[in-house]
C-alpha cells in the first residue's frame, strides 16, 4: 500500500510547457518498423514503434536531449535534438548483420543502471563474452578490473568482486535473484554462457536495490534480444578447447509475429580432464602423481535447455523465461573426502572423458515472468520466479567418526549419496519508477523471497531450512543541474530463518561418568531466528564534459545464512570441521565509493577508489581445537565474525596510438584487515593480489575478406599474495600472456564470427590465490587454444 | 567542483590508505610434528598389537604457541594408503571390513609452549561385542594446530595385528 500510494500521490500536474516528441522509424526501404526502441536522454523517457513504426513521447520539458533510436538487426542512431515545441522526428534505420546485437528493448535497462549509477559499474555486451570465453560465466568476466573468480576445476567458478565472494556477490538473472548453494565453494553458477547477452557488474554495497547479500556487488544478467517483427532467427554457437577437450554448442532460434514473441535455445557441452603443467600435486603433504598431466577426474558435462515467449505492446510487455540447467562434473580424486586419498588409477586413468566418483549433479529449474506498464510519467514492474535448485555429491561410502563400517540397509538414502540439497524458491518484486517533473525521478520496490531447503544424504554439513525475505525500499533522483545528480535512497528489510533440528543415523560413543554409552548426536537445532535492518545509499554524480565524478556512501547488510547459523559437519573438500554460531547478527557493511574519469577521443584514465568498513564480518576461522566424533580428528573450524578495514581501487587507462592500434591498462589492488577477534591483524580468506593486464590491440574494419577484423595481447602480471590467513599458503606472483583475434565474415546479409583465443600462451606454471584448489596446490591450466565460431541465420515470414 | 579538487581528495585518500597499512607481527608459520626424535612411535610401516598398549612419542613444535593435537586409527582395508612419508610400506591385498577398530581422540596441549614431548600409553583393545577386530592395514593420522589455527598432519601406514 505504501508502494502504491507513493506512486500516485505526486500524480497531480504542474505548471509547466511540456512538449512531445513524435516521429516514424523506417528501415532502407522505407518499410516501417515496428517495435523500434526510441530514448531520451537524460530524462530516461521512451517508447515503442507501433504498427506503423510510429512513436509519441509527451510531457517533454524543453532543452536539449539525445536520442537514441535501437532495433534489432539495424544499427543503433544517436543523434541530439533541441526541444522548445511539439516536434516530428523520422528516422531510417540502417540494417546491420543479423548476428544478435546488444539491443535494448524497453528503458528498463537504463533506468537500473541509473539507479545506481553513483556506484561504479561495468557493462558487457555478447561481443565481449565471446571474445573472452573461459570455462565459465564468471571466468569470462575475470579480465574486468575488481572482479576475479573462485574456481574449482576447469569448469565451475564463482564470481568474486574487489574480494568479497559467496553470499556477498547477488547475482541476478533476468531481474530475480540467482538463489542456490551459494555459500559453497565446490560448484559453479548455474547459468548458461550462451543464454546472456548483456551483463552488468556493480562494484560495491547494493543493498538499497537488490536486498539482503548485495553486500560487496552484484552481477546482473539478462536477456535483451527481441527478435524482428515477422522473422525467425537463430544462431549456432561452437566452441572448442584443447586444453580440457571441451566440445560445445549452442542452438538458438527465435521468432515473432506481430507482437508476440518465442525463443527457444538448447546447450551441450562436454569436457575432459584439464591439463596442468605438472607431474604431481602436493595435498597437504601428500604427494599425488597425475597422469599425463591431466587432473584427475575433474571431466564434467552441461545440458540446457531455454524457452522464452512474451508479449510486446507500447504499454505493455511481458515476458516468461524458463530454463533448465544440468550439469554433472568430477571433483579431483585425490582430494576428497576426510583426509587426501589415493585413487584407483587404473579405473581413473583410464579415460579423461568419463566422470567417477566422486562427482556432483546440479540440476537448477527456473521460471520466471517480467512484465512492465507504462504510463505517461509512471512505470510499474513487476517479476515473479520460482527456482528449484537439486544438487547432490555422490562418492563411494567411506565410514567416518562412528559410522558403521558396513552400511546398514535399512536406510532411506543411497550408500554413495554423500549429500543432498534440494531448493524451492518463490520470488516477487514490484516496482515503480515516476517522474515527477524533470528534475525528480521517484522510485520504490517491494521484494518477498520465500525459500524452502532440504537436506538428505549421509554426510552432514548444514540442516534443513526455511526462510523468507522480505524489503521495501524508496530512491529519489534529483538532477540539481543539466550534468550533475544527487540521489538518495533507503530501505528496510525483514527476515527469519528456521532451521529443522538433524540427528545423526548412526549412534556415537558418548562418555559420561565414567560410562559410555551410544547415542545419536544431534547436529543441528531448531534455530528460529529474526532479523531487520535498514540500509541507506547517498550518491553524488557529476559530468562537467570530459571529466566524470562520481562519490556513493551507503550500508549495507547480509543475513547471516544456515550455514554460519547452524553448520556442524565435515567439508569434505577441505577436510575440515566446521561449526556455525546460532547467535549472529546481520553482517553490517559501510562503503566510500568513488569514480573520476576523464576521456577525450584518443585517451582516456580513470580510477575508482573505495573504503569499506565491516562491524562484523562472518568467516570461517581455523581454531585450534580437533572434532573427534564426527571425522577423522579433524581440525575445528568456527563460523566468527570480527571488525574488517578493506580499501582498494581499480584504475583503467587507453590510448589510441593509431586508428587501428589502441594501448591500455588495467589494475587492482585490494588490501583487507581484520580489526578484532581471534584473527585480529589477518587478512580475509581468498584475498585477490595485486594485478595488472597491459594490453595491445589491433582493429580493422576490413581486411581482405573480414570484417571488424581484431588482435589482442594481454600480458597479465600478478603480484605475490604474502598477505594470508589460515589454512592458506602465501602464493607467489606470476606473468601470463594470452593472445585473442578474431573478426566477421560476410555471407550473403549474414555475418559469421570467429574468435580464437590462446590462455597461457607460454604454458605457465602458477597457482591463482583465489582458486579453491590453491589449497590443494593444484596449479592453474596450461596453455588453451579456444575458438569460437557464432553462425547467424533469419528467414522473414510473409503475411 | 575542479577536476583538480577532486584529483587532489583521490590522492589524498590513496596515500592515507597506503599509509595505514600496519607492519606484519602476525604469525604466519605452521607447526612442526616431528617423528624423528630418540624414541619416537609410530613410524611408518610399524606393526601394534590388539589387546596391548604402545607408547606415543613425538615432538611437536611451532614459533609461537602450539594449540592441540588429535590422533585418528582407521583401516585402509581398501588401499586408500594416503601416508605422508617417501618409505613405502608392504599392504596386505585389499578386502572388505567386517569389524574394523576405529580410534578417533583430541588432546590438549599446555597452554603457552612452543615445543611439547608428547608421551602417552594408548591401548588398543582386541574387540568388542561384535567380536575380535579385523587384523591388517590400518591408518595412523596425526594433526597438530598452533595457537593461530595454522595446522600440520602426518599419516602413517601401519598394521594392527592379533598377537
Amino acid at each position: 500500500m505504501l508502494l502504491i500510494s507513493m506512486c500516485f500521490s505526486f500524480g497531480s500536474l504542474f505548471g509547466q510547457s511540456m512538449y512531445k516528441l513524435s516521429g516514424v522509424v523506417v528501415d532502407e526501404n522505407s518499410k516501417p518498423l515496428t517495435g523500434a526502441s526510441v530514448f531520451l536522454f537524460p530524462v530516461s523517457r521512451g517508447a515503442v514503434t507501433d504498427a506503423g513504426g510510429s512513436f509519441i513521447i509527451e510531457n517533454l520539458p524543453a532543452g536539449n536531449y539525445k536520442l537514441k533510436i535501437y532495433f534489432i538487426g539495424y544499427n543503433t542512431l544517436s543523434d541530439t535534438i533541441a526541444i522548445y515545441k511539439d516536434m516530428t522526428y523520422n528516422a531510417a534505420l540502417k540494417v546491420s548483420s543479423l548476428s544478435l546485437q546488444e539491443v535494448v528493448v524497453s528503458d528498463d535497462y537504463a533506468e537500473t543502471r541509473k539507479n545506481e549509477e553513483s556506484l561504479n559499474i561495468e557493462v558487457v555486451n555478447e561481443e565481449y563474452l565471446k571474445q573472452n570465453l573461459g570455462g565459465s560465466i564468471m571466468n569470462s568476466l575475470e579480465r574486468l578490473p575488481g572482479v576475479t573468480a573462485i574456481n574449482i576445476g576447469s569448469g565451475q567458478s564463482k564470481p568474486v568482486i574487489r574480494g568479497l565472494g559467496f553470499n556477498r556477490v547477488v547475482v541476478v538473472e533476468n531481474n530475480i535473484k540467482h538463489e542456490a548453494q551459494q555459500w559453497g565453494a565446490d560448484h559453479g553458477l548455474e547459468i548458461d554462457q550462451y543464454a546472456v547477452d548483456n551483463i552488468e557488474v556493480i562494484k560495491g554495497p547494493s543493498s538499497l536495490m537488490y536486498g539482503s547479500d548485495a553486500i560487496g556487488g552484484v552481477i546482473d544478467m539478462s536477456r535483451r534480444n527481441i527478435p524482428v517483427e515477422n522473422t525467425v532467427t537463430g544462431t549456432i554457437d561452437l566452441t572448442g578447447k584443447t586444453n580440457n577437450d571441451f566440445l560445445g554448442g549452442s542452438f538458438s532460434l527465435a521468432g515473432r509475429i506481430n507482437n508476440f514473441f518465442a525463443d527457444f535455445r538448447a546447450t551441450i557441452i562436454d569436457y575432459g580432464d584439464y591439463k596442468v603443467p605438472t607431474d604431481s600435486v602436493d595435498i597437504y603433504s601428500y604427494r599425488a602423481a597425475l597422469d599425463n598431466n591431466h587432473l584427475r577426474n575433474t571431466a564434467g558435462k552441461e545440458r540446457n535447455l531455454h524457452l522464452s515467449f512474451g508479449l510486446i505492446q507500447e504499454q505493455f510487455q511481458s515476458t516468461f523465461y524458463s530454463s533448465n540447467i544440468a550439469s554433472k562434473n568430477g571433483f579431483f580424486a585425490n582430494a576428497h573426502g576426510l583426509e587426501p586419498r589415493n585413487v584407483d588409477t587404473e579405473l581413473h586413468d583410464k579415460s579423461n572423458r568419463d566422470i567417477q566418483y566422486p562427482y556432483q549433479k546440479v540440476d537448477h529449474f527456473k521460471v520466471i515472468n517480467v512484465s512492465q506498464r507504462n504510463w505517461e510519467r509512471l512505470k510499474l514492474e513487476s517479476d515473479l520466479g520460482f527456482q528449484r535448485n537439486f544438487r547432490q555429491e555422490w562418492s563411494s561410502y567411506v565410514d567416518h567418526g562412528h559410522m558403521p563400517p558396513v552400511f546398514p540397509d535399512t536406510l532411506s538414502f543411497h550408500p554413495d549419496l554423500e549429500r543432498q540439497f534440494d531448493k524451492y524458491v518463490y520470488s516477487a518484486n514490484i516496482r515503480s519508477y515516476y517522474q515527477y517533473n524533470e528534475k525528480i525521478q521517484l522510485s520504490s520496490g517491494l521484494v518477498v523471497e520465500y525459500q524452502d531447503n532440504r537436506i538428505d544424504g549421509r554426510g552432514f554439513i548444514i540442516p534443513a531450512y526455511r526462510q523468507t525475505n522480505t524489503g521495501a525500499y524508496a530512491l529519489v533522483k534529483y538532477s540539481n543541474t543539466e550534468n550533475s545528480m544527487i540521489q538518495f535512497g533507503i530501505r528496510y528489510d525483514y527476515g527469519h530463518i528456521n532451521t529443522t533440528e538433524y540427528y545423526d543415523w548412526f549412534p556415537s560413543p558418548v562418555v559420561e561418568n565414567g560410562d559410555t554409552t551410544y547415542q545419536y548426536l544431534q547436529r543441528a537445532g531448531d534455530i528460529d531466528r529474526s532479523f531487520s535492518n535498514i540500509s541507506w545509499s547517498a550518491g553524488y554524480n557529476y559530468n562537467p564534459g570530459k571529466w566524470s565524478y562520481k562519490a556513493n556512501i551507503g550500508k549495507s547488510f547480509r543475513m547471516p545464512l544456515a550455514k554460519e547459523l547452524a553448520a556442524n559437519g565435515v567439508n569434505y573438500h577441505h577436510f575440515s570441521y566446521e561449526v556455525g554460531d546460532p547467535d549472529f547478527s546481520p553482517e553490517i557493511s559501510y562503503q566510500l565509493d568513488i569514480g573520476v574519469e576523464y576521456s577525450n577521443v584518443r585517451f582516456a584514465i580513470g580510477t575508482t577508489p573505495f573504503l569499506n568498513y565491516f562491524s562484523n564480518y562472518i568467516f570461517l576461522n581455523p581454531s585450534s581445537e580437533h572434532d573427534r566424533l564426527y571425522g577423522n580428528g579433524n581440525q575445528v573450524f568456527y563460523y566468527t565474525e570480527s571488525e574488517v578495514i578493506r580499501y582498494g581501487f581499480e584504475l583503467h587507462a587507453h590510448y589510441e596510438l593509431f586508428k587501428s592500434l589502441q594501448l591500455g591498462v588495467i589494475g587492482e589492488y585490494v588490501y583487507s584487515e581484520q580489526l578484532s577477534g581471534e584473527k585480529k591483524g589477518f587478512t580475509l580468506p581468498f584475498s585477490p593480489p595485486p594485478s595488472a593486464i597491459f594490453n595491445i590491440k589491433f582493429r580493422k574494419d576490413k581486411l581482405i575478406n573480414f570484417n571488424n577484423v581484431y588482435v589482442s595481447f594481454d600480458y597479465r602480471i600478478t603480484a605475490q599474495q604474502n598477505n594470508i590467513v589460515p589454512p592458506e599458503d602465501p602464493t607467489d606472483g606470476y606473468q601470463v600472456i594470452n593472445l585473442g583475434f578474431g573478426g566477421n565474415i560476410p555471407i550473403g546479409n549474414q555475418k559469421v564470427s570467429l574468435s580464437l583465443q590462446i590462455q597461457n600462451l607460454l604454458n605457465t606454471k602458477y597457482f591463482n590465490h583465489t582458486s579453491y584448489y590453491r589449497l590443494i596446490n593444484i596449479p592453474e591450466p596450461g596453455r588453451n587454444f579456444i575458438i569460437n565460431i557464432t553462425i547467424p541465420f533469419s528467414v522473414r515470414i510473409n503475411n | 567542483m575542479k577536476a583538480s579538487n577532486i584529483l587532489f581528495i583521490v590522492t589524498l585518500l590513496v596515500v592515507v590508505l597506503y599509509s595505514c597499512k600496519k607492519d606484519d607481527d602476525i604469525d604466519t608459520e605452521k607447526p612442526d610434528i616431528d617423528l624423528t626424535i630418540p624414541g619416537a612411535f609410530p613410524a611408518n610401516c610399524d606393526t601394534m598389537y590388539f589387546g596391548e598398549s604402545f607408547n606415543f612419542n613425538a615432538l611437536f613444535k611451532d614459533n609461537y604457541e602450539l594449540g592441540s593435537f588429535s590422533i585418528d586409527i582407521h583401516n585402509n582395508f581398501d588401499g586408500h594408503s594416503h601416508s605422508t612419508e617417501i618409505t613405502q610400506c608392504e599392504s596386505d591385498p585389499e578386502k572388505d571390513p567386517v569389524n574394523p577398530y576405529v580410534f578417533i581422540d583430541d588432546y590438549d596441549i599446555p597452554v603457552g609452549l612452543k615445543e611439547y614431548n608428547a608421551v602417552m600409553s594408548i591401548s588398543i583393545p582386541a574387540g568388542n561385542t561384535d567380536g575380535l577386530y579385523d587384523e591388517g592395514d590400518y591408518h595412523f593420522f596425526i594433526s597438530l594446530t598452533d595457537k593461530e589455527g595454522w595446522s600440520a598432519q602426518k599419516g602413517l601406514n601401519i598394521k594392527l595385528l592379533h598377537r
